[in-house]
């Protein structure tokens, strides 16, 4: 297969209502070109929504989407030349694998010989060329859904769009498919805009995450940067489990529950909401503690403990493997990250319950 | 650090909108294509024809209505005073109501055992009985009814409103036990289970639970018998003629190619208007598609 | 989906009764009489004569040009407007598929048709179409002169009055069908380039299938035998033979006769089912060819 142009897509002041409720607010995205985006995002935030507006099986109420400079708005979801892989794998269940990966190219009335050749270079690329000429309900769940992608990228498509399409599978199958439509991607360098709920999938797959609530995009950033600098505390608490806590800052430094002080980079004077990974915080067994071990659960890999300090909450989660679990009443000592970050926002969850200072994913 | 706000200022501008006046997007322009078909479709096949009959109910008898002319000289309501003189009329639509109601609930009544026989158990004879019972929808009604005609007629059921009833449910009762065996069919063995293991015997878990839950069933099958029943000619006529005539046969009278009496029958048809209007919003609002494709939608 | 076990004959017995029983009774039982009625001669207990076993029925069902010709004019009046139907309601269900709400008022709308009795359907068209009905006082003023529609050789008023009653029945059943295709899968056929024709010719119509075939049928089936709208708006001659059936039976009570034609209406039909299938086998294989082969 040839190397197709790599797409550059932008959306500006997308707004999509149905009725009288609002699904986006004025969205501007951007997928540049190569880059996997991953929408992330509780059920509900619009990520589905944003992602058939751009696919043109939806309409938007409002804004304007480009390709590579061109408005397509007025194009036909037909003739916008992206690849589209469906959560429920949306296979042609009255045609073969072989048909139906072939059918983009039957629409692009391509001639048979060459047709032929691209399905099956599209069908190997994914591991399936002994099976070309089953039905789609002969298959299994990841089978089907490798057809589904062979079937998007055998038209050498402009975008790749993704709507949760390893949700329906489980998770050991989840992770296999997940490396490979990864390294699938990066091999053909499409563009590609993936749709989650799932931190970890989004984590492990994007080049870029665009974390969305409510019709809105909260904050967009590298996985890593996201994860270890969030500016808002929803993002905090979407990315896996977070301690946040508000301390008192004077002159750039804020006090620790447990005792010591740590600069606060950016934080004026006053109160501010700080985030503190659990894995950033390890525990020392000390007599003269001042924190008390809680709870503590040994998940194998990794040993998970809630530990009180003066009067609030802490999770914390240390290496597990060979080493000691501490026990429910153990004194402890944390240890603190050298810098403490900032959230900028401290909004919680919206569904979230009224927050101590240890928050629960 | 990640930049909360929108990425407004760095991104490219926006190449230009479209000409003015043309649809901004493609679904814009299929919608209004699509809406325009349907309406057009609308218009010629029931707004027009109502129009016309609307035209021929005010028809003057004086004055005539001959062609060429396409609107009526003077209107009068000579028709109207007509049919509500004519003592047949409302009788006769009442019986097509008395006679729609029983047939739809002999029908129901006879098809859920059934139904629920083919839907819950597997039985050998479970084929024969399918292809059975899809037999009456296959062989022309009016082969069945001329047989069955004699048959009343023999033992003095033929003109009575029980003969009608009777030849009508063998019209209504396939479908009504497709649907509801399809329906049933879509009921989880486990609830009938649970029920048991609560306490209830079988057939109180039958009555109790799967009965309710095959409501929609009941509702499109229902509305199905009584719609078929309401409009049904055929077997009436030659069960029930001349004695009892339902509605249909009643009209049948009426346009036996006299010109004059159009009008009157364009008023009734504007009269039926009324329970038509009633019966396709119930239609609309109990009906489900997929019941009623689960039951005519396979032979 | 149902239960593996098996049920006590008994109760078996007792389910089945009502519905089997009734339809044995009412439909198999007539239906046996017809087809062995449509070989015996009349019997009369007044004359005295006694009915035996005779071809003289389907002598003249089979040879007698009048009833040939009847035939084939039933024929043809049940198939005509389901074809024509068909290719009305193919597309109409699929449009009725969205869910804006402008098709919302729209599914309710097509149904009203299903509630009017077919007299009523015939009078209409009889109103629109005749000599002097409102269609040709609208186009004389254009010039134009419309050809005869009504009580014309081809049954053409009796085909559009059954049109008008089968559209929606068949949309009815074939926009069920439709419903049940997942809208992830039509999406993904535009996604990959077909225009929303494609995606009906190529997706929704195989994979209604099942719903469209029992709609032709069951149209087909409710044309052929129909009375009132021929015998209104058909022609003089041909009848079709449910007209024929009336009239030999009631005017002149040679039921053996009218009990060969049923048996004939009904030999048809079992026909064309057949037909159909093997009809339908080689279009969804040809449907789904493409280019990948």
């Amino acid at each position: 297969m040839t190397a197709p142009t790599s797409a550059h897509l932008v959306a500006r002041g997308l707004t999509k209502d149905f009725g009288t409720t609002r699904a986006l607010h004025q969205i501007d995205f951007e997928a540049r070109p190569g880059r996997f985006v991953c929408l992330l995002g509780p059920s509900g935030c619009g990520k589905t929504t944003l992602l058939r507006l751009i696919a043109g099986i939806a309409e938007p109420t409002a804004g304007e989407i480009a390709l590579n400079g061109r408005r397509i708005d007025a194009v036909p979801p037909e003739r916008r030349n992206f690849g589209m892989v469906f959560q429920t794998y949306a296979l042609f269940p009255h045609m073969s694998v072989r048909r139906n990966v072939g059918f983009g190219l039957d629409m692009r009335r391509i001639e048979r010989a060459e047709a032929r050749r691209r399905v099956d270079a599209a069908l190997a690329l994914v591991g399936l060329g002994h099976l070309a000429e089953r039905l789609p309900r002969q298959l299994s769940g990841g089978q089907q859904q490798r057809v589904a992608l062979a079937r998007a990228i055998v038209i050498e498509p402009d975008l790749l769009l993704f709507d949760e399409p390893l949700s329906n599978l489980d998770a050991r199958l989840r992770d296999d498919l997940r490396e490979d439509l990864r390294a699938l991607q990066r091999k053909l360098g499409i563009t590609s805009v993936y749709v989650t709920h799932d931190q970890a999938e989004a984590m492990a797959m994007a080049d870029e995450i665009v974390v969305m609530r409510n019709g809105r995009i909260v904050e967009r950033g590298a996985p890593a940067d996201l994860y270890r600098h969030p500016a808002t505390r929803f993002t905090a608490d979407f990315l896996g489990l977070t301690n946040v806590l508000r301390l008192p800052v004077r002159g750039g430094t804020a006090p620790l529950p447990w005792g010591g002080t740590r600069p606060v980079p950016g934080a004026p004077d006053g109160e501010a909401a700080v985030a503190i990974r659990p894995e950033d915080l390890p525990l020392a067994a000390a007599d003269d503690g001042p924190a008390t071990i809680e709870t503590a659960v040994f998940l194998g890999a990794a040993i998970h403990y809630t530990f009180r300090c003066a009067g609030a909450s802490y999770r914390a989660i240390a290496p597990g493997g060979l080493r000691a679990v501490l026990a429910p009443g153990t004194k402890v000592r944390p240890e603190a990250p050298a810098a403490l970050h900032r959230l900028a926002d401290d909004a919680p969850a919206p569904a979230a319950p009224a927050p101590e200072a240890a928050d629960v994913l | 650090m990640t930049d909360l706000r929108h990425a407004a200022e760095t991104a490219p501008s926006m190449p230009t909108a479209p000409a003015r006046g043309a649809p901004r997007s493609h679904h814009a322009r299929s919608q209004r294509l699509i809406a325009g078909t349907l309406y057009g479709y609308f218009a010629l096949t029931l707004v027009a024809p109502l129009v016309v009959i609307v035209l021929w109910a005010f028809y003057d008898p004086a004055v005539g209505w001959f062609p060429p002319r396409i609107l009526p000289a003077s209107l009068s309501t000579s028709a109207w005073r007509e049919v509500m003189a004519d003592r047949n009329i409302l009788p006769s639509a009442i019986l097509s109501l008395v006679v729609a109601s029983v047939v739809t609930t002999l029908t129901a009544t006879l098809a859920f055992p059934t139904a629920w026989a083919m839907a819950r158990f597997s039985f050998r004879a479970r084929r024969a009985v399918e292809v059975f019972v899809l037999a009456p929808m296959i062989v022309p009604g009016i082969v069945v009814a001329v047989s069955l005609g004699e048959i009343f007629f023999v033992t003095g059921l033929a003109g009575t409103v029980a003969g009608v009833v009777l030849v009508q449910v063998v019209g209504t009762l396939p479908l009504m036990i497709r649907i509801l065996a399809a329906t049933l069919e879509g009921i989880p063995e486990e609830l009938v289970l649970a029920a048991r293991t609560l306490g209830a015997p079988y057939r109180t878990a039958v009555i109790r639970i799967a009965l309710p839950l095959a409501w929609p069933g009941f509702a499109a099958g229902g509305l199905l018998s009584f719609i078929g029943s309401f409009e049904e000619f055929e077997k009436s006529f030659m069960v029930g003629a001349p004695a009892v005539q339902p509605l249909a046969v009643r009209l049948w009278s009426y346009l036996g190619g006299d010109i004059l009496v159009l009008p009157t029958a364009a008023v009734v048809t504007l009269i039926l208007l009324v329970p038509m209007i009633v019966v396709f919003i119930l239609t609309e609002r109990i009906t489900r598609e997929d019941v009623m494709a689960a039951g005519l939608g396979k032979l | 989906m149902f239960s593996e076990t098996r049920p006590p004959f008994w109760l078996l017995a007792l389910l089945l009764f009502p519905g089997v029983g009734y339809l044995l009774a009412t439909f198999g039982l007539p239906l046996v009489r017809v087809v062995w009625g449509s070989f015996r001669s009349a019997g009369s207990l007044r004359s005295g004569t006694v009915s035996t076993f005779t071809l003289d029925n389907w002598a003249r069902v089979l040879g007698d040009p009048v009833f040939l010709d009847g035939l084939m004019f039933s024929l043809w009046l049940g198939i005509a407007p389901t074809v024509a139907s068909l290719i009305v309601a193919l597309p109409l269900a699929a449009l009725l598929q969205a869910n804006e709400t402008g098709q919302r008022a729209a599914r309710t709308l097509y149904r009203l048709p299903l509630v009017v009795p077919g007299i009523i359907a015939g009078f209409m068209i009889l109103v629109i179409f005749d000599r002097g009905g409102m269609a040709s006082r609208l186009a004389t003023p254009l010039g134009l002169s419309l050809p005869r529609l009504v009580r014309d050789d081809w049954g053409l008023g009796a085909i559009m009055a059954s049109m008008w009653k089968t559209i929606p029945f068949m949309t009815l059943i074939i926009s069920g069908a439709m419903a049940a295709i997942s809208t992830d899968i039509l999406a993904a056929a535009r996604t990959l380039g077909a225009s929303r024709a494609t995606v009906l010719w190529r997706i929704q119509i195989p994979l209604a299938q099942p719903g469209i075939t029992a709609a032709v049928l069951l149209s087909f089936i409710g044309s052929l035998g129909s009375f009132v709208i021929p015998s209104l708006l058909g022609p003089a001659y041909p009848l079709p033979l449910s007209v024929h059936m009336f009239e030999e039976g009631f005017q002149r009570g040679n039921w053996n006769l009218v009990y060969a034609m049923g048996t004939m209406l009904s030999v048809m039909s079992i026909a064309v089912l057949f037909a159909y299938y093997a009809l339908i086998g080689s279009f969804t294989r040809r449907a789904t060819r493409g280019r990948g082969d």
